[in-house]
């Protein structure tokens, strides 16, 4: 399988844990990367369609008491977590191996 | 709302159809919810984004798009196949016709700066003599005044190259040092030509031509330095010349042009004049400038005050007008032919997208729009056309190293056609045009599909109509542009039968021509060089097989040379007096018109007693006679060259030679070849056996006279007749066949239009015959229908065909451009044709069952 794109794994970790809409997917990663990810809306949308697409999110009305019914509120699947995992893990090893050949910079 | 909202909403509106359903609301919202919370996007944030995704949303569609274009193409395979086909050849074609005129009209001159470069011509009005070579001394005086132009020149000559290797007689020039300067190039190897070199006395020196570099010396580097024998005298060469000399002077050597100004006439027009524009000069400014030179030069050397100069620029001096005309002809040809193809296959998707109907109302009713479905449609128009626009570009890339070697030589003013990034860019252009051109009428139709009406599956409705109308206006203007190209095409074929059929004045069957150069340090050419060619006649005389033996300078369309001169009777005349006529002269030996089979009308031959300096005699055309003379006999008087006053006495009157071109008459006077012979001549040998089998018994007796002295441009008399006629045979053959094709692919097209109205209209043919029409009438019914679409057709072709028929006017010889019978007999034959493809489907509708035919539906 193809590598997954930067802002396809930063939305699959927005929806992990709960489901959420589109500004509220930008706001989550946004926060957690102290707003040095801003996706645009293009981008959103366009990672949106091609994860729907591969069936790595899907969609609902939004099932939370509070929810916007005019939103549409995104969820990861089964699918979608496995390939997180995947990509995370060679992420990881790839940070491994940056480390053993001491490319990796001390904060992190 | 506020502007920021407007400005989001428009760029939205940037990603594709598909992807705005489903997603233009919730971006917008997404801006919103920013800016309410404060932080809005910056513009440049924004756009960025948009700019980045938009064109990629645009791919994915397109990608699906044409993933179904490909299944589509697929399921259909013979269909598929037909269009394909038809595009690769049409396209092809068009590509392969465009590379020429892109090579020839289009691409610069192989020059530097070729648009500053001009040739400088005499000209004479007296004489009606436009574009004239110039006098040395000319030439001279105009270098010394000009401030206009870098003048440099070149002349003609023959060399034959002897030592290392067989003796080897080649063409060539030598040409004023300054001339590589001029022209801006400079040799391959080695040193092109100083002014030092130019002096007499100087030391002998040759530039050689890349390919006789190759082929002789095989491309060794060290030639240069090396000495070879010219003429039988030693030369050094110093340089390998570049390519595009030879585009200017043809042949392949060169030499210093050493001028002796003492042994120079100025009525004596041997050299042509090439010029540079100097920085900020005009071609106008330097007309103006050599204008006035020209009278200067007139009011100081009154033997010249007629002429005048005439600037040329490169591209009129190498592309001439007609060269132009028939290649833009071709290609507009090529195109119709193209056109006709896309009408065809516009008719053909059509057709079938009746049948496809329901599918595209299926895909509507499931909420495909109509901008959706026009694009998906045109993608797999524009697939088709791209397959076969590859495999037609292949074709033309395959095609144009064999349109080299196929067209003769010189029939073109470039060493080659090439494909170039303009010729692939052209391809591509008409490739995609093309699938647009044939897509639309049938896409735009089938996306406007009535959904209620295709659905219930009744396509009733379908032959007549709209439908109907788009589909007779297409087969109508197959057969229009058909008719244009065939009657263009039918006046070319005429104009070759006629070339073909002129008469030439002389018999060319049997008659085996080649040249000669005897060094002339050994061969003086007013001693020895006639006496080498008499000794030669006899012998070639006594070959077996040969009936006659002569020399010339020039044989009628071979590679001699053309000389023309203004001449003016002497006593009275037919003439104005003091009136000059420019008249094709040449030198024969005695024997030459016997030979040649031109008849001697009148008077006798040369003799080779005939070699009187003082009173020299002449033989003239009858055309020649007729002009200076009219119906008196012309022998005993006497005539002489405007340039001087020494009289020529008419001692005979032969027959009229096309001496120069198939299509020119010219008086010509013959000069007795006797006392003096040319560098260069021509010999001509009759016999009543094959050509190539005396070859061997004129190389030996040749051989026998000088083994130093090589045969050049051996060919027989009906080589050069073909070779003159090549550029009209060309647009006869091109033509013709773009002709037959556009024919033979309309014509499918009325039989398809009708095919599928009968079709489409078997139960109303039912129905009529079921209320009693007889089958005369159904028949006549059906072909009367697609007779209306022909004829009109037709005639529009016929009005189109008239309007456009003076561009062909410098192309047609001995026929009419607007020739009667050629548009009738064109019309007869196009309406023959639309007659047979209509016969087929009417004949099936007249043999349709009523009763299957009602019971159909």
């Amino acid at each position: 399988m193809r590598n997954l794109p930067v802002p396809a794994l930063h939305i699959l970790l927005a929806v992990s844990d709960r489901e959420r809409h589109g500004y509220a997917i930008m706001q989550d990663v946004a926060a957690r990367t102290g707003g040095k990810v801003r996706l645009g809306p293009g981008t959103l949308y366009g990672s949106i369609k091609r994860l729907l697409e591969d069936g790595l999110i899907d969609e609902h009305d939004g099932r939370d008491p509070d929810a916007d019914v005019r939103r549409r509120y995104y969820k990861i699947t089964r699918q979608g977590r496995k390939v997180a995992m995947e990509e995370t893990a060679r992420l990881s090893a790839l940070l491994r191996h940056a480390r053993a050949v001491g490319l990796v910079p001390k904060t992190v | 709302m506020r502007v920021r909202d407007h400005i989001a909403r428009a760029l939205i509106r940037l990603y594709p159809a598909e992807f705005r359903d489903e997603y233009a609301g919730e971006m917008e919202q997404l801006v919103r919810d920013q800016s309410r919370a404060g932080g809005a996007w910056r513009w440049a944030e924004l756009i960025v984004d948009i700019a980045r995704t938009a064109p990629r949303e645009h791919g994915f569609v397109l990608m699906n798009d044409l993933r179904y274009a490909v299944r589509m193409i697929a399921r259909s395979p013979l269909f598929s196949a037909a269009v394909i086909l038809t595009v690769a050849l049409t396209i092809g074609a068009t590509t392969a016709i465009f590379s020429v005129v892109n090579a020839v009209l289009l691409q610069p001159l192989p020059f530097d700066h070729p648009k500053r470069l001009v040739q400088v011509n005499e000209k004479n009005d007296k004489l009606k003599l436009p574009n004239f070579s110039a006098s040395v001394l000319n030439y001279l005086s105009w270098k010394e005044q000009t401030r206009t132009l870098d003048l440099a020149a070149f002349g003609f000559a023959s060399y034959s190259l002897s030592g290392e290797g067989e003796p080897e007689q080649f063409t060539g020039s030598p040409i004023a040092a300054a001339l590589l300067q001029v022209l801006g190039l400079s040799p391959l190897q080695g040193r092109g030509f100083a002014a030092a070199d130019e002096r007499r006395g100087a030391e002998r020196i040759a530039m050689i031509s890349a390919g006789l570099w190759k082929r002789r010396f095989g491309a060794d580097r060290s030639v240069v330095g090396r000495s070879i024998t010219l003429n039988g005298e030693s030369h050094t060469i110093v340089g390998i010349a570049p390519p595009a000399l030879a585009v200017l002077t043809g042949g392949d050597i060169w030499t210093p042009m050493t001028i002796d100004p003492g042994r120079e006439h100025r009525l004596n027009h041997v050299i042509n004049v090439v010029g540079r524009l100097r920085p900020g000069a005009s071609v106008a400014q330097a007309q103006k400038e050599m204008d006035a030179i020209a009278v200067r030069v007139g009011e100081q050397y009154p033997e010249v005050r007629d002429w005048g100069i005439n600037i040329l620029t490169f591209y009129r001096a190498f592309v001439n007008p007609q060269l132009e005309t028939a290649l833009v002809v071709l290609l507009c040809a090529v195109v119709c032919v193209l056109l006709i193809a896309c009408a065809n296959i516009a008719n053909l998707l059509l057709a079938r997208s009746a049948v496809r109907q329901k599918e595209i109302a299926v895909r509507t009713a499931l909420g495909a729009s109509r901008s959706r479905l026009l694009r998906q449609l045109l993608v797999e128009s524009v697939t088709l056309s791209a397959v076969g626009g590859v495999a037609g570009t292949a074709c033309a890339l395959w095609s144009v190293p064999l349109i080299n070697r196929v067209l003769p030589p010189n029939l073109l003013p470039i060493p080659e056609i090439a494909v170039d990034r303009i010729v692939l860019l052209f391809a591509a252009t008409t490739t995609v045009a093309t699938g647009v051109l044939f897509g639309m009428a049938p896409s735009w139709r089938a996306a406007r599909v009535d959904l209620n009406a295709a659905l219930k599956q009744s396509g009733r409705s379908a032959a007549s109509g709209p439908r109907g109308r788009v589909r007779n206006l297409l087969a109508a203007a197959e057969l229009g542009l058909a008719t244009v190209l065939l009657i263009a095409a039918a006046l070319l074929i005429q104009t070759l039968y006629r070339l073909q059929r002129t008469a030439l004045g002389f018999e060319p069957k049997g008659v085996l021509t080649f040249q000669l150069a005897p060094a002339t340090t050994k061969y003086p050419l007013d001693s020895k060089a006639p006496q080498f060619y008499r000794a030669l006649i006899d012998s070639l005389q006594a070959i077996p097989g040969v009936r006659g033996a002569a020399v010339s300078s020039g044989i009628p369309f071979g590679a001699g040379n053309y000389t023309s001169t203004p001449m003016t009777p002497i006593g009275p005349s037919a003439l104005p007096p003091e009136t000059g006529v420019s008249i094709d002269w040449r030198i024969v030996m005695p024997g030459y018109f016997r030979t040649m089979g031109v008849p001697l009308l009148r008077g006798r031959d040369f003799t080779d007693a005939d070699r009187s300096q003082d009173a020299p005699v002449v033989i003239v055309s009858a055309a020649m006679a007729e002009r200076f003379w009219g119906k008196a006999d012309p022998i005993g008087r006497s005539l002489h060259q405007v340039a001087d006053q020494l009289p020529f006495t008419v001692i005979g009157v032969v027959g009229d030679v096309k001496n120069t071109a198939l299509n020119r008459e010219a008086p010509a006077v013959y000069l007795s070849a006797a006392r003096r012979v040319w560098p260069l001549m021509d010999v001509v040998v009759r016999s009543d056996r094959d050509a190539t089998a005396i070859l061997p018994g004129v190389r030996d007796a040749v051989r026998r006279l000088d083994p130093q002295l090589p045969l050049a441009t051996v060919r027989t008399m009906e080589d050069w007749l073909a070779n003159s006629a090549a550029q009209p045979r060309l647009n006869a053959q091109l033509l013709g066949i773009f002709a037959a094709v556009a024919l033979l692919i309309a014509a499918i097209g009325i039989y398809g239009v009708l095919a599928y109205s009968v079709t489409q209209r078997t139960r109303e043919i039912g129905l009529r015959m079921a209320l009693g029409a007889p089958r005369r009438r159904v028949l006549r019914l059906v072909i009367g229908e697609g007779m209306t679409v022909g004829g009109c057709g037709i005639a529009a072709g016929l009005v189109a065909a008239a309007a456009l028929g003076r561009t062909l006017s410098s192309l047609v010889f001995g026929v009419q451009v607007h020739d009667l019978a050629t548009y009738s007999g064109v019309a007869a034959v196009l309406a023959i044709v639309a007659l047979a493809a209509c016969a087929l489907p009417a004949r099936r509708a007249a043999l349709v069952d009523p009763i299957v035919a009602l019971r159909e539906e």
